[in-house]
């Protein structure tokens, strides 16, 4: 331990307070300009530590790791733990390598209020980061709803017309959820005698209790995913956020629900999962189902890519509720590729609507032969949205189904009409965006994706590239971690 | 170089094409399509190489893995991938050859060609996998290089439809074959084709109808067979060789080369449906055939028709040996039906993409025009088309000595032996296709020419013209077995041949349904501008132009009941959960709240009031009142 360095040693911590620093700094800069850059220069420092995490994440165990442990509340045994599996390290990574492009994104689209606009970015960041590397409840609670008060601010200052309304709805609905984690996390304090994550992980509880806590969690983790029918916070928010709100929204903040799931509801509540799993399984499929009509019926692309996020996650739940490692590493792999690919179809939206001032599909009809290279993007995220083999999606698609084929083969085939539904709405997409041949004079004066735009996508479209032709990477740093998961899952019983 | 090398060289060539063209020459359309027609020789040759030097191996590498399941990709090159790499390689050069002549003028030639050689890399993929995961990858991708090809003249609104149509239909069988290939994997722990074939020479394989019959879904949807067959008559929205190479000759025919790679897992039940599922396709698409007007609409129904002949063929199964002791027995080697289907595959490949090419030039020669009934007369403008195509119909029909008497006699043959009412429709479906393509060809070539445009037609360049000639070839003597075995090697012994009194029969059978059917078009059409049957008995005409409407009971679909659910949901969402449940809810809070505020009245005595009442109702609880 003494050769390592301070970086070495709390290389966790500086990612979650290196963020909250940079925006002190931020609230002393004056000119807007500067801040961008600051942001900018501050998120990408950030991204670049943490692919050190990345780097010395050791694969091979379950164990946490980079664990830093300290008494906060000594009279509560409320302790500041933090520590990072092969789960939460990947999440921690989708989160500070999509900060940046969240801030190249806003360069243009933030004209007002720029640094409020950063330092709600910086401490959302913080936030992020905190909760999936917390390893103590009171702290996991805690960054939890630190999240959400830079994130309704967000929406609600710099979102579009609606945004009171759908800041106020994501506010009230985050804190039903919260009332019912709260709860939980002090009644397991009562059972374990302790706020730690790991101690509660595996500790014996009895049936009806575990149905409670099950119960209680699954609620607060339901309405973050969004799980039918705990979703309609999700297109207000999307539809007024900013795009570096929806892109954080749909990037991160959904994969907390899915992360809970997998933290809380599995390791912690292994009796109250095996006996409700089917149920769920059955809930997700509708999800898929839901999501994709629903997508099918818009006409506005941003709700169209926000109900299509219902569906997909819908995935994410069906794979850890199949119980089993591919559905496990399928749902894994879905968080990330949901985070890469819906990530970057809201750039792309606010693209158009920073161009266009509109998000309708009628009229941006025929748009796409005028900016090929933003036609070219925006194809393969399309592409990749719907599953199609060679990217991202489809390896994690095809997992989820793998796995839930074995959990519920009906389950899988009644799946099938949200999957042509996703096909076919993309498809629309697609098809009237590039080949719609109507004559629109808005259009002329359209210019194609510039320099910038263009390094904010890159890296997500080599994610969706890589993820789809060499996963094993990413399945490796989680596998092992996973299957710990699932052996806490299938104790008892 | 290694011939797995080689093989991987295959797949990578038209791959690099594709790249090269859509990165740098999307404006250079005469050097994108000599990148292509070069990458087209290229793999041309190799295969050649591969084919005819007798090279049989296979080869594989992981791709990814959890624990026991692990996918792989890998290459597998026995007989049956041979004869189907000839067809894709060599059909596909000459067609990309045609190409050059027939889309010289095409403003988007860099983008048809880029779409070709992305076709090309997609087809030879499902050609040399090795197992079905991979299978499945390429499928996906022949599936949206056909969509972007049909998609080649968006600008019409049909084509783009078409292309939609093309897409969304092929996702509905494809979701099904991927259902199979899980299901496949739980049941038996692997995906790969060799150790399929393995499992089961030593007894060790689960079968299960449910397998085969979800994997011939993804069959279902990519060769287009009832009743998800609606695609392909729309599909010749796209150019004409697009026709000849994706609709024709390779992509709908990967159906069939995806069941014979999974005979191992076939069970009678399944072989059944798989049978009835050929025969009704064959017959109802040679029914639709005989009242088109447009002459790729004609040649579409026909691959239909043709398409079906093969599916039934596979159905039908072992010869003799009957579907009761067909499980297990097969280890290994093809069955007879299989091998039927896969030679009337590469028959029917030379001659109905000599058929298409023939169109392509005869709608080139007419400056796009494309209804027969508009022509007329183009046997002496056209000299070399309409021998080739004379050729090519003549093969179609079942001429003795030319390459699809052989194929179709084999089929007729297989379904003389194992069931008489399969036998019968498919002879009755042998008249039709005799019948409209004799038709076909009379009123296109024969007369005088009926339009502008037919009278000036002219002969198209060498470019179009060579690779009729060729193709013609094939279509002759494609169906002996000298030449057969050596595209098709092994698989040239399990063709079923008839002998003796049952050869008599066969070819007795074929020669009159022939004959009946030509004949019958002959005398019965006159190369007119409007169609007698038309005429003569409406009826019966307008019954058959419906196509049984069910292109408009997928449309009635389409617009009454999914776009409605669509709607519903959407409704649902808006009205019953965002408006009832959430606002309803915080319509609930509010009245605590109003209720709540009620109570605080702020004077004493109210309160005063409200504690008295809580004292009652203590003490009464505290004295068990209740």
């Amino acid at each position: 331990m003494t050769s390592q360095g301070f970086l070495d040693t709390h290389l966790l911590s500086i990612l979650i307070f290196a963020p909250l620093a940079a925006a002190a700094v931020s609230a002393v800069l004056r000119s807007e300009q500067a801040q961008r850059i600051w942001a900018l220069v501050a998120t990408t420092a950030l991204a670049a530590l943490s692919i050190g995490l990345w780097c010395r994440f050791d694969a091979s165990t379950h164990a946490f790791q980079f664990v830093e442990n300290y008494s906060w509340i000594p009279s509560l045994k409320i302790n500041y733990a933090v520590g990072l599996d092969g789960i939460s390290v990947l999440l921690v990574l989708l989160t500070t390598l999509i900060t940046p492009l969240c801030v190249l994104a806003s360069w243009t689209y933030i004209k007002k209020r720029v640094k409020e606009f950063m330092i709600a970015l910086l401490v959302m960041e913080a936030a992020m980061v905190g909760v999936f590397s917390a390893l103590d409840t009171v702290l996991f609670f805690t960054f939890w709803e630190a999240m959400l008060i830079p994130m309704s601010l967000m929406i609600g200052v710099w979102g579009g017309p609606r945004r009171i309304y759908a800041s106020l709805k994501f506010f009230i609905y985050t804190m039903a959820g919260s009332i019912f984690l709260l709860v939980s996390i002090i009644a397991i304090r009562l059972q374990t005698g302790s706020f730690g994550i790991q101690e509660a992980m595996g500790h014996p509880f009895s049936h009806g209790f575990q149905l409670w806590i099950f119960a209680a969690f699954f609620l607060s983790f339901a309405i973050k995913v969004p799980m039918f029918p705990f979703h309609t916070w999700l297109p207000a928010a999307h539809v007024e956020a900013p795009t570096a709100g929806s892109v954080i929204l749909a990037s991160v903040l959904l994969k907390m629900g899915t992360y809970g799931f997998l933290r809380f509801c599995l390791p912690m509540a292994p009796y109250a999962t095996q006996v409700l799993a089917p149920y769920i399984i059955w809930a997700s499929v509708i999800a898929v189902i839901y999501g994709g009509f629903t997508a099918l019926a818009q006409g506005d692309m941003k709700k169209l890519v926000a109900y299509s996020s219902v569906a997909h996650m819908g995935f994410a739940v069906m794979g850890i509720f199949s119980l089993n490692q591919q559905g496990l590493e399928g749902a894994t792999l879905v968080m990330i590729n949901h985070g890469i690919t819906t990530g970057a179809l809201f750039i792309m939206v606010g693209i158009l609507y920073e161009r266009l001032h509109t998000r309708e599909l009628d009229k941006l009809a025929g748009l796409g032969a005028k900016i090929p290279v933003f036609t070219g993007f925006f194809g393969v995220f399309c592409l990749s949205s719907l599953a199609f083999p060679g990217t991202n999606s489809f390896v994690g698609e095809f997992l989820v189904l793998a796995g839930g084929f074995k959990a519920s083969p009906w389950a899988v085939v009644c799946v099938v009409p949200g999957v042509i539904a996703a096909a076919a709405y993309m498809y629309r997409v697609l098809q009237k965006f590039a080949y719609g041949s109507a004559e629109n004079p808005e259009h002329h004066e359209v210019a194609d994706l510039s320099l910038r735009e263009i390094i904010t996508l890159a890296p997500l479209l080599f994610g969706v590239f890589w993820v789809g032709l060499h996963p094993q990477p990413l399945l490796n740093v989680m596998k092992v971690s996973l299957a710990h998961v699932l052996e806490q899952a299938q104790r008892h019983l | 170089m290694s011939p797995v090398l080689l093989a991987t060289l295959v797949l990578l060539v038209p791959l690099a094409s594709a790249t090269v063209i859509a990165l740098f020459l999307r404006r250079q359309g005469a050097l994108a399509s000599t990148v292509s027609v070069v990458a087209a020789a290229l793999i041309a040759t190799i295969s050649g190489y591969l084919i005819f030097g007798g090279h049989r191996f296979t080869g594989s590498m992981e791709w990814l893995t959890l624990g026991t399941f692990s996918l792989r990709l890998g290459i597998k090159f026995d007989d049956l991938a041979a004869l189907m790499l000839f067809v894709v390689s060599f059909v596909g050069f000459f067609i990309h050859v045609f190409s050059l002549g027939y889309m010289h003028d095409d403003k988007a030639r860099a983008r048809f060609f880029g779409g070709l050689s992305v076709f090309m890399f997609s087809m030879l993929g499902i050609v040399l996998a090795d197992n079905l995961f991979m299978i499945f990858i390429f499928w996906e991708l022949v599936g949206f290089s056909s969509y972007l090809l049909i998609n080649h003249y968006h600008e019409r609104q049909s084509a783009a439809d078409a292309s939609k149509k093309a897409f969304i239909v092929n996702r509905v069988g494809d979701f099904g074959f991927l259902i199979g290939i899980v299901w496949c994997y739980w049941a038996n722990g692997t995906v790969d084709l060799s150790v399929l074939a393995e499992k089961s020479t030593v007894g060790a394989l689960v079968f299960s109808t449910g397998i085969p019959l979800a994997l011939f879904c993804g069959a279902l949807g990519k060769s287009a067979q009832m009743p998800l067959h609606v695609w392909l008559p729309d599909a010749m929205e796209g150019p004409t060789p697009v026709s000849a190479l994706i609709h024709a000759a390779t992509m709908v025919a990967a159906g069939i080369y995806m069941l014979c790679r999974i005979q191992v897992l076939m069970v009678p039940d399944a072989l059944t449906v798989i049978m009835w599922t050929g025969t009704v396709t064959a017959l109802y698409a040679a029914l639709c055939a005989i009242t088109q007007r447009d002459i790729k609409k004609v040649l579409a129904y026909s691959t239909l028709s043709q398409l079906g002949y093969m599916v039934a063929a596979f159905g039908l199964g072992a010869l003799s040996v009957g579907h009761a002791t067909h499980k297990g027995v097969i280890a290994g080697a093809l069955t007879a039906g299989a091998a039927a289907a896969m030679f009337h595959l590469a028959t029917h490949a030379f001659f109905k993409a000599l058929l298409f090419l023939g169109s392509g030039s005869v709608i080139h020669g007419c400056h796009h025009e494309q209804d027969i009934f508009k022509m007329g007369g183009l046997k002496g403008r056209m000299p070399l088309t309409f021998a080739t195509f004379t050729i090519g119909v003549l093969a179609i029909i079942g001429m003795p000595y030319l390459a699809g008497l052989f194929s179709k006699d084999a089929i007729l043959y297989l379904a003389y032996n194992n069931n008489s009412a399969v036998f019968a429709i498919l002879a009755t479906t042998a008249v039709l296709t005799s019948f409209y393509m004799v038709r076909m060809w009379k009123i296109t070539f024969l007369g005088e020419a009926r339009s502008h445009e037919s009278e000036h037609a002219h002969e198209s360049g060498i470019s179009m013209t060579l690779p009729l000639v060729v193709l013609a070839v094939l279509s002759i003597v494609g169906g002996y077995g000298l030449v057969f075995r050596h595209l098709g090697g092994s698989l040239t012994d399990a063709i079923p041949v008839a002998h003796g009194s049952d050869h008599t029969v066969i070819f007795a059978v074929s020669l009159a349904v022939m004959l009946v059917g030509a004949g019958s078009a002959w005398f019965f059409y006159k190369p007119s501008a409007d169609d007698r049957l038309e005429k003569g008995a409406p009826g019966l005409f307008t019954l058959l132009a419906s196509k049984l409407w069910i292109d408009e009971a997928y449309l009635w679909y389409v617009a009454k009941v999914q776009q409605r659910f669509a709607l519903v949901m959407n409704f649902l969402e808006q009205i019953f959960i965002a408006g009832l449940i959430v606002r309803g809810a915080a319509g609930l809070v509010g009245l605590v709240g109003i209720g709540a505020r009620a109570l605080h009245t702020g004077r004493a005595p109210a309160y005063a009031y409200w504690f008295l009442i809580g004292l009652v109702v203590l003490g009464a609880y505290a004295l068990k009142v209740f």
